[in-house]
């Protein structure tokens, strides 16, 4: 049995039904995000876990516990909020040990783990600053110091980047997985950001309107999605809609594309052809050696700092290719340009 | 688990209710009963204190006083606070300290020590005890009802990226005025106008020390019938809540949702 | 606030246009009020003379303060925790359109001060008010004499009624501005509902309540009308003295006047001070 398992959770909000069925295991120790749009379900879902909602049917374990109906204060969860929600009446200090103080512990015993935890998150000397003297990058690693503070069996983060500038973002969440790492401690965390999902965790779990639309390591997740909604999700993929020939060929207009066409597909039924924008290849002049041309022209061309994005009329249906930054000057507006990729680049699923 | 909390809330919310409405209707009930101080309910309905009320010499002179001294204030209001408060707002920011401070002295000023200020120093003709006084005493006690809301809505609608964009589509200042500024504060001058008219129209303690008797206001005849008889007090009270109730609806009415007239006012404290 | 990017290029001229506002404020208010404060310090000649101070140390002048300061409090503290359970009631209520009415009630009644409010408490609370009736007939129980509402007892009922409301109104807000983040990560911390609201909501409130307390105080303190048409001279307030030395009803005495009215501005200046410390406080945590 896993450490924190979901077993058919669900929860309506009135007849809308914010999470459906949801199953989840947590190895200990391991880090998973819960990545969708808003209103997937996924903040729910880790508001469940934390005790704020009570699911409508299933059940939560967390290590061999059944935990459905302990409340929030006895589940040992440590939370991260999006919008900090450090106490505002207390310094650093009582935020940190608040946790600890409520619980009863000997004050040596909570001095010693404060600073611990400030060490921890690298901001030993704010201990008798107030929240509104931080900034919010460093009001967020409090946050995250508090929660840590309790010893939780599961250290829950709720969008807790999403109120900060982007370089803070990016520097911070690199810290959120340095010390989930030092302390081994399982950690689900939620982000509408697939970015900020793929670089940080062991594993993704991509929801979409209350269900699981896939779960997999993030390597996973961006080469092999399993629907159509995580394709479109998750970074940029070309969909061309074609029909399936055989094992090997779906007709794409007038072309037919080499890929390999999963089992569950028959012949001339409908499918979708993703190729990601950094397999296709751009030429100038028509290719001898290569698969799966297509021939169009050049609508747009977007500078992207290490690489440069064009995008491709293919009669009547857009593609877009990225090529390196140093090619961009071979190519121009409304330029007769082909494009070609491997047959491996490609992934079929069906068209519903 | 959840019953009791919400048992308690609801009668602590009636409690109030009822606290807050009980002399009102009592007071309309009092006016329109023929006799009503042995019985629980009046023994009966009759307009005749209104009649009473409505013929005495003083009633329209005072109830015509009080309008005046109003709507004085409301016009003194509109072209003295308002132009400045604009002013302020966009060519002076480094003054709107100052005016703030200004807006918040009339709520540490008693209204007695105001008037006895004032006596004590226009105590020569033409100021003294006259109406031109007291209304130059009411736009001080009752400018931080007007100056709240106007100030309040130029902050929200933040005057200066609006007069800069529509400078920049070729506006003049006059266009920009009436077509930009002016719709988008207008509810907040409204709803200024209505509360000064209303503090100003119930107010009894400046009318009281500074005119008196040499030009009497609504107030000051209601306070004189409370001593002298009862029944016509409470038409004119009931006169005066109507006023209070007619200038809180159209406040609450023009100015929408979510802008109440004295969280308004209270800002400025 | 507002950030002015545009650099105001003739400064000097632009004040011009505030004169006329600041002319009108120094004619109409403080330089009366400054000539009252140096008034208060002069005696019938103009000499510097404390003489002033001297005759409001005469026990109706002594008791009429107490009085005021005692009714002042009374209704601030009991309007405060009032206002704090009946405002957490109407700020949990589950119907936003109630919540919204009761507020626009709270909006209209706590401008209904002055005498036609104390004539409807004379309608209900007097020796043959109707709620006066309905205690006699239904609890047997005589609220006279023991309780009269043209006394100290009365004005209290009769200031509470414009109180309340009031703080309703300054509280809610407050109220508000907890966030439910808070309650969570207390709650997610191990705290209960008591160590939640011992430890983060009270003393989050605490600069509010204590705002609105002040602000309560110096309501019922410059209060005038209410307690006059209530009382008339039964009643002994400073503001009631004040107005006795204009009107002169009693002993004229205008050089007692003065120092009446600046022992008030004095305690007003100090509530209105405490309030904007307090609410400056409150803002910045509101942050």
């Amino acid at each position: 049995m896993a450490y924190l398992e979901l077993q058919n959770v669900s929860k309506l909000f009135g007849a809308v039904a914010a999470v459906k069925d949801f199953n989840l295991a947590v190895e200990k120790g391991a880090f998973v995000s819960l990545l969708g749009p808003s209103g997937c379900g996924k903040t729910t879902t880790l508001r469940m876990i934390a005790g704020f909602e009570m699911p409508d049917a299933g059940a939560l374990t967390l290590d061999g516990m059944d935990i459905t109906s302990v409340p929030p204060n006895k589940r040992g969860t440590g939370m991260v909020f999006q919008a900090y929600a450090l106490f505002p009446n207390m310094n650093v200090r009582d935020n940190v040990a608040f946790g600890l103080e409520v619980t009863g512990h000997p004050k040596q015993e909570i001095d010693e783990r404060v600073r611990e935890m400030l060490a921890l998150v690298r901001l030993d000397d704010t201990a008798k600053r107030f929240p509104h003297q931080l900034s919010g990058g460093q009001q967020q690693r409090i946050a995250l110091a508090r929660a840590l503070a309790i010893r939780p069996r599961v250290l829950l983060l709720d969008e807790p980047l999403s109120a900060l500038d982007a370089v803070v973002r990016v520097a911070l969440r690199g810290e959120i997985r340095r010390i989930q790492l030092e302390l081994g401690i399982t950690t689900v965390y939620v982000t509408h950001d697939q970015e900020e999902a793929l670089s940080i965790s062991d594993r993704v779990v991509v929801m979409n309107q209350g269900l699981i639309e896939q779960t997999g390591s993030p390597e996973e997740i961006y080469r092999q999605p399993q629907t159509r909604f995580v394709a479109a999700f998750i970074g940029t993929a070309n969909q061309l809609n074609g029909v399936v020939v055989d094992r090997t060929q779906v007709r794409f207009g007038e072309i037919l594309l080499r890929a390999p066409v999963p089992s569950g597909l028959n012949e001339s039924s409908k499918a979708v052809v993703l190729v990601r924008p950094e397999s296709i290849a751009i030429h100038a002049a028509a290719p001898t050696d290569a698969h799966n041309v297509l021939e169009g022209t050049i609508q747009t061309i977007t500078f992207l700092g290490p690489i440069t994005r064009v995008g491709v009329d293919v009669g009547g249906t857009r593609v877009v290719a990225d090529m390196a930054a140093s090619n961009r000057a071979a190519f121009t507006h409304t330029q007769h340009v082909w494009l070609s990729f491997p047959p491996d680049a490609c992934q079929v699923m069906a068209n519903q | 688990m959840k019953q009791r909390p919400l048992v308690l809330q609801s009668l602590l919310v009636a409690l109030f209710v009822a606290y807050m409405i009980l002399p009102i209707i009592a007071t309309y009930i009092f006016s329109i009963a023929t006799k009503w101080d042995i019985t629980l309910m009046p023994e009966g309905y009759t307009l005749e204190w209104y009649q009473t009320a409505f013929d005495h010499p003083y009633f329209s002179i005072t109830l015509t006083n009080s309008f005046i001294v109003s709507i004085a204030a409301v016009l003194v209001g509109l072209l003295f606070i308002v132009p400045t408060t604009y002013w302020v707002h966009t060519r002076v920011p480094s003054a709107k300290p100052l005016l703030d401070l200004l807006m918040i002295l009339p709520f540490g000023i008693p209204a007695v020590v105001l008037a006895l200020a004032l006596i004590r120093v226009y105590a020569f003709p033409p100021f003294a005890r006259s109406p031109f006084l007291l209304i130059s005493a009411c736009v001080i006690f009752s400018m931080p009802f007007m100056y709240r809301p106007v100030s309040n809505s130029l902050m929200a609608i933040d005057v200066h990226t609006l007069t800069e964009s529509a400078l920049s589509l070729g506006a003049n200042t006059l266009q920009i005025l009436l077509r930009v500024i002016a719709p988008n504060i207008l509810p907040g001058i409204l709803s200024g106008s209505l509360l000064v008219f209303a503090t100003v129209f119930a107010e009894f303690t400046l009318a009281n020390l500074i005119t008196g008797a040499s030009f009497k206001t609504f107030p000051i005849l209601l306070v004189e019938f409370t001593r002298r008889d009862g029944r016509i007090a409470a038409a004119l009270s009931v006169i005066s809540f109507t006023v209070a109730w007619l200038a809180s609806i159209a406040i609450l009415w023009g100015s929408g949702r979510g802008r109440k007239p004295t969280e308004e006012a209270l800002g400025a404290r | 606030m507002m950030s002015f990017t545009r650099i105001p290029r003739k400064t000097w001229s632009n004040w011009l246009g505030v004169a006329p506002f600041l002319a009108f404020c120094l004619a109409f208010e403080i330089v009366p009020v400054l000539l009252l404060l140096s008034g208060s310090f002069s005696d019938k000649q103009g000499a510097f003379s404390l003489g002033n101070y001297a005759k409001i140390s005469a026990p109706i002048y002594v008791r009429s303060f107490w009085n005021s300061i005692q009714i002042s409090a009374i209704t601030a503290i009991l309007g405060a925790i009032l206002g704090l359970l009946i405002g957490y009631a109407i700020f949990r209520l589950p119907s936003p359109r109630v919540r919204e009415a009761l507020i626009a009630l709270s909006d209209v009644t706590t401008n209904f001060a002055g005498a036609p409010l104390a004539f409807a408490f004379i309608v209900i609370l007097g020796s043959n008010g109707v709620v006066t009736l309905a205690f006699e007939k239904y609890f047997a129980l005589k609220l006279y004499p023991a309780f009269s509402i043209y006394s100290y007892s009365g004005l209290v009922l009769a200031y509470l009624y414009f109180q309340l409301p009031l703080m309703i109104l300054l509280i809610i807000p407050a109220f508000a501005g907890l966030r439910r983040e808070w309650w969570e990560s207390a709650h997610n911390l191990g705290a209960n509902t008591f160590q939640y609201w011992r430890r983060i909501a009270l003393p989050i409130l605490t600069p509010s309540l204590i705002a609105g307390i002040v602000l309560l105080f110096a309501n019922a303190f410059g209060a005038y009308a209410t307690a006059w048409t209530l009382g008339g001279s039964n009643i002994t307030l400073a503001t009631i003295q004040i107005a006795f030395t204009i009107t002169g009803e009693v002993l004229h005495d205008p050089g007692a006047g003065d120092a009446l009215a600046v022992v008030s501005l004095l305690i007003m200046g100090v509530c209105i001070a405490i309030y904007q410390f307090a609410n400056s406080r409150a803002r910045r945590w509101a942050r």
